[in-house]
């Protein structure tokens, strides 16, 4: 895949992951496994890109003993996801419009 | 490899990053190893899960964008002292050509590696034009009265140089294609270089 493409799409699903609830590293990694395998130096970059364009904000809780850094996504996340979609509709239009265009 | 062994050896070759930087990073390694050991995974197990370090490492390089890391690696780390600008700015004529002199071995260097597949498509070219040549010189000889029989080896030398530039092609393109990935490694390898430079002392 295109690495610019790759890139956003990742931003999207990391988004995706802490959409409904606030997440932690691990559980993010363990929630995507099923789509796509991220490892944790690729997923610190995302979550870092993430917090440096205000998509996300973090705070360190303790757990057991231990101090965890949780996830929480921004209003302007979740508009980033909103505008994901919309793109993608547009995509998918040309997709299809590619698509007819071969069977001809 | 146990927990600690693994930060540490990661901190003591992450030295090219800014410190904050590498702190973030330690303690983020460090949440992922308790999570899995959390899991039911052993300190080992957990460990192995996130790969070497020097794996690690490489995939920081390939994430963190070249300018990125000079710029940490040229800013003072503290301000500089009066005879320090002094001497940067009496020294120039000695630095100066110093540093111009390694960009252009850096782009030497890649200009010499590219050589290959510059002289290879030459190779190439010359080939298809003798292809051309002979077809060219076989007509004409036989247009010009010469018969087929004496005109043959020309036909003969065309189709030769068609096989070769047909299996010469080949070969560029995968000469090509593995300059191209040992570019992209030179790069990892460069950007490596900044962020483990420690490594050396």
């Amino acid at each position: 895949m295109d690495a610019q493409l790759k890139r956003g799409v990742l931003d999207v699903c990391v988004l995706a992951a802490i959409k409904n609830e606030d997440s932690y590293g691990y559980k993010i990694i363990k929630d995507l496994k099923p789509i796509l395998e991220l490892s944790e130096s690729t997923l610190y970059t995302i979550l870092k890109r993430l917090e440096d364009s205000h998509m996300l904000i973090t705070r360190t809780a303790e757990y057991e003993g231990r101090l965890r850094k949780y996830y929480r996504i921004t209003s302007t996340g979740r508009q980033r996801i909103e505008d994901f979609k919309n793109e993608w509709k547009e995509i998918m239009e040309i997709y299809s419009f590619i698509e007819r265009g071969e069977q001809v | 490899m146990k927990k600690k062994e693994f930060l540490d050896e990661l901190r003591s070759k992450l030295v090219g990053l800014p410190q904050a930087d590498i702190d973030e990073r330690i303690s983020f390694y460090e949440e992922m190893i308790n999570d899995r050991m959390d899991e039911g995974k052993s300190e080992e197990e957990a460990v192995n899960d996130i790969g070497t370090v020097d794996e690690v490492i490489k995939q920081i390089a390939k994430e963190t964008p070249l300018v990125s890391l000079v710029r940490h690696k040229m800013k003072p780390k503290r301000r500089l002292r009066g005879w320090e600008v002094v001497l940067i700015v009496l020294g120039f004529p000695l630095w100066f050509p110093l540093l111009i002199t390694g960009f252009v071995l850096i782009f030497v260097g890649f200009i010499l590696m590219w050589t290959g597949a510059i002289v290879s498509y030459a190779v190439e070219t010359s080939l298809i034009a003798a292809c051309f040549m002979g077809l060219l010189s076989f007509f004409l000889g036989y247009f010009d009265g010469g018969g087929i029989t004496a005109n043959l080896p020309y036909l003969g030398i065309s189709m030769m140089c068609f096989g070769g530039a047909i299996m010469f092609g080949f070969a560029c393109y995968g000469i090509t294609k593995g300059m191209a990935k040992a570019t992209r490694g030179m790069f990892i390898g460069i950007k490596s270089w900044f962020i483990r430079k420690g490594d050396r002392k």
